[in-house]
């Protein structure tokens, strides 16, 4: 079923069209009005518009990134991250060093990300509901939601038939040692195992949310503004008035015409660590409980690479097609993955003729990796001084760098019962090769600082938690901040810790509860 | 006063000496470059040629795979801030050997101007410093390089990973959006032609690879 007869017959496309503002049409300042503007068209954004949209409320969406068609997607990974990435895919944090990414497109993140959809175990929302007074935030509450989601998305485990080698390799490992894995739940429809899903999935398959929530939110009367920058949330009082800011070039960053919106109440779904900046921009905003910023936490990942005897055919199958929760209660996840492959040879050692001819190998080479559920390790989002883009610190815990080098022992095993001849597990400080499980047991050992591993941290969570206690939280259960009326947040940062799993779901689950709550209210 | 014409005709002897040894005589850059100067071209090529110097392992060696062009590309299309960090870095590794010179005679000079051994010696000693931040250093440096240079059509579809031959998909996307600056009025698609994913069948692993892949790959020097 298309997206567009799941959403009801809503605006024809000619009229939808109508709705949409892309750069080239700014040419002047302007001021608008409605009942609700939210702020990012990520999947928490995106949900929250089409659910106000769709109970008859005047939306405006607004994006800071330029809608992608298949003919703006670029095949060259290391460009497609610089054209769909903020500070070009180069942003790092300090303290701990580590890579991490935000998408600036329309549909956020969900344009680049590989689709993955998980429910957080029961022990999670246990978790937060006993150490952050919160009351409805359980499976029970949110089931409803996450059902719908899934419905609307068309979630569904990945088919055999796109896992392709590199992932079904990993299920043969985990079933060689009594390990329980499963394909890994996708918002796609019809995936043709392109292995893509990094730079933009050509076929569509992938139910981004400007292919999905972002088109049925204009069908149901939603305005959307792209390329406009909110530099602003104005407020009166204990009321937000609107969002104000600049129309941005797409690529280049300049910024060029003035625009305003007037709203009865404001959505910020800007992300986890653009979220936080603009309210400290709008004078501090939302920051009575002094929690805006703090608590910044990652699902720090790390990843090995396994060659095998035969050839592996890695460029086909999803790009991530199979996981394992097995090593949930240690603190871990474990998933396949692929990438573009010039980004994935940056692992292979040495130079010279030596690293040339180790290139011919990557077509043997398949890659996993472990999402370490981090929450002890914290950090904090600033602005930068005279920019949006957050200055990120953050610093690992001693306790999970533990968590990372089991995770890293496991991968290792889970190769090796594979088939795998050796492996890459990119350490620094260590063997840049490992032919063996018995050497592989190296990566549990203190050998493996945290300055030597090679991190990703693209999950972000808490840096403007919900918490019961508005001393202690930045929003309340339906996210809408404790200090004003009509203020709400719908992004990652109202995580009030990381979810353990990949938080898409989880995100727009809540996102769609909330909208719910704040169309009852207006 | 005597003094003071002496010591500044020293300060000018010594600055023209600096820039002779750290920024004159470069040869000009490639022509189409937008961002790399002549000197960072020079660096570039030097990088390059050390990294990956001939036909080995893969056809391509890093001049032939058009590393400068490349690179070049990447940096026009990062944010300035980010363009600005890896310029440092290019011009900070260009001139560490004019004060940490390498072992050989006449290793002071500039990186680009060592000789190819020279060079690797200079980057395996970066890759083992003891300090964490040289290797940082070094890290970033070979990670821009690796990317170009295995990123380059031809190299991909030598080892079997250019992308997949496919009929772009026509969605809501296409029909509601025009491309990146253009105009709604731009939009040649209507209801009638969209896709249905659900429709399509699994990708042959074997099946074709992109055209424009292939192509770079039956060229001589594989051209981008």
């Amino acid at each position: 079923m298309s997206v567009a007869a799941e959403a009801g017959p809503g605006m024809d496309t000619a009229s939808a069209r109508g709705r949409v503002r892309v750069f080239a049409q700014y040419d002047q300042s302007f001021a608008e009005r409605a009942d609700v503007v939210v702020v990012g068209s990520g999947p928490c954004g995106a949900v929250a518009a089409y659910e106000l949209a769709a109970a008859g409320h005047d939306v405006i969406l607004i994006e800071e990134g330029p809608p992608f068609t298949t003919r703006d997607f670029e095949l060259d990974g290391p460009l497609s991250m610089s054209r769909t990435m903020r500070e070009g895919g180069l942003r790092m944090t300090r303290g701990t060093t580590m890579p991490t990414m935000q998408a600036i497109a329309l549909g956020g993140g969900s344009l680049v990300n590989s689709a993955i959809c998980v429910r957080p175990p029961d022990a999670v929302f246990d978790r937060w509901a006993t150490r952050f007074d919160l009351e409805r935030t359980d499976r029970a509450h949110l089931d409803p939601h996450f059902d719908a989601i899934s419905e609307f998305l068309g979630i569904a485990p990945t088919p055999e038939a796109v896992q392709g080698p590199r992932n079904l390799l990993f299920r043969d490992a985990c079933d060689a040692l009594g390990v329980a894995s499963e394909p890994i739940a996708r918002n796609v429809r019809g995936c043709r195992g392109s292995g893509e899903c990094f730079t933009g999935c050509r076929s569509r398959a992938k139910q981004s949310m400007d292919v999905s929530y972002v088109p049925a939110a204009l069908r149901a009367g939603a305005r959307v503004l792209t390329s406009v920058q909110v530099q602003e949330v104005r407020r009166s009082g204990h009321r937000v008035t609107g969002v104000a800011g600049q129309v941005v070039a797409p690529f280049g960053g300049e910024t060029s015409h003035r625009f305003r919106i007037d709203a009865k109440a404001v959505v910020l779904a800007a992300g986890c660590t653009a979220t936080p900046v603009l309210l400290q921009h709008s004078d501090d905003l939302a920051n009575a409980s002094g929690q805006v910023g703090r608590n910044l936490q990652f699902h720090p990942g790390v990843a090995v690479a396994g060659l095998f005897p035969e050839v592996v055919d890695p460029q086909f199958g999803a790009t991530q097609g199979y996981q394992s929760l097995a090593f949930l209660d240690e603190g871990f996840k474990l998933e396949t993955l692929w990438a573009p492959p010039p980004l994935l040879s940056i692992r292979f050692p040495g130079y010279g003729a030596e690293l040339q001819a180790s290139f011919a190998e990557i077509p043997y080479m398949a890659v996993w990796d472990a999402i370490a559920s981090a929450n002890r390790s914290l950090g904090r989002v600033k602005a930068r001084w005279r920019s949006l883009e957050p200055r990120l610190h953050w610093q690992i815990h001693p306790d999970d760098v533990e968590i990372l080098r089991r995770s890293l022992v496991v991968l290792a095993r889970l190769f090796f019962a594979a088939g795998a001849r050796k492996i890459l597990p990119g350490v620094q400080g260590l063997p840049e090769a490992m032919t063996s499980p018995e050497e592989a047991e190296l990566l549990g050992s203190e050998a493996v600082r945290p300055e030597g591993m090679v991190m990703g941290g693209n999950h972000v969570f808490c840096t403007t938690r919900m918490h019961g206690d508005p001393t202690r939280g930045v929003v309340d259960e339906d996210g809408r901040c404790h200090d004003l009326e009509n203020l709400y947040i719908a992004d990652t940062g109202i995580f009030p810790q990381c979810p353990s799993v990949n938080p898409m779901w989880t995100g727009m689950a809540l996102a769609r509860r909330q909208a719910h709550a704040l169309a009852g209210r207006l | 006063m005597l003094t003071g014409v002496f010591f500044l005709a020293g300060i000018g002897i010594l600055g023209f000496a600096i820039y002779r040894r750290g920024f004159a005589g470069y040869r000009p850059a490639p022509e189409g470059l937008a961002q790399l100067h002549r000197s960072e071209a020079a660096f570039v090529e030097s990088v390059a040629e050390v990294l990956f110097p001939s036909r080995m392992g893969l056809a391509l060696a890093g001049i032939d795979a058009g590393l400068t062009q490349s690179i070049d590309r990447h940096l026009d299309a990062l944010p300035r801030s980010k363009r600005l960090q890896i310029r440092a870095l290019f011009l900070l590794i260009e001139h560490l050997t004019l004060v940490l010179p390498g072992d050989e005679p006449g290793g002071r000079a500039r990186f680009s101007s060592l000789t190819a051994a020279s060079r690797i010696s200079i980057l395996e000693r970066l890759a083992h410093h003891p300090r964490p931040l040289f290797r940082l250093l070094l890290t970033a440096l070979r990670s821009i390089f690796v990317l170009g240079y295995v990123g380059h059509p031809a190299n991909l579809h030598r080892l079997g990973l250019a992308p997949f031959e496919l009929q772009a998909a026509v969605s809501d996307a296409e029909l509601l959006f025009p491309r990146i600056g253009g105009l709604p009025s731009s939009i040649v698609f209507a209801d009638a032609d969209r896709t249905d994913p659900e429709q399509a069948s699994p990708l042959d692993p074997h099946g074709q690879r992109h055209r424009a892949y292939a192509r770079a790959a039956s060229t001589p020097r594989g051209s981008r």
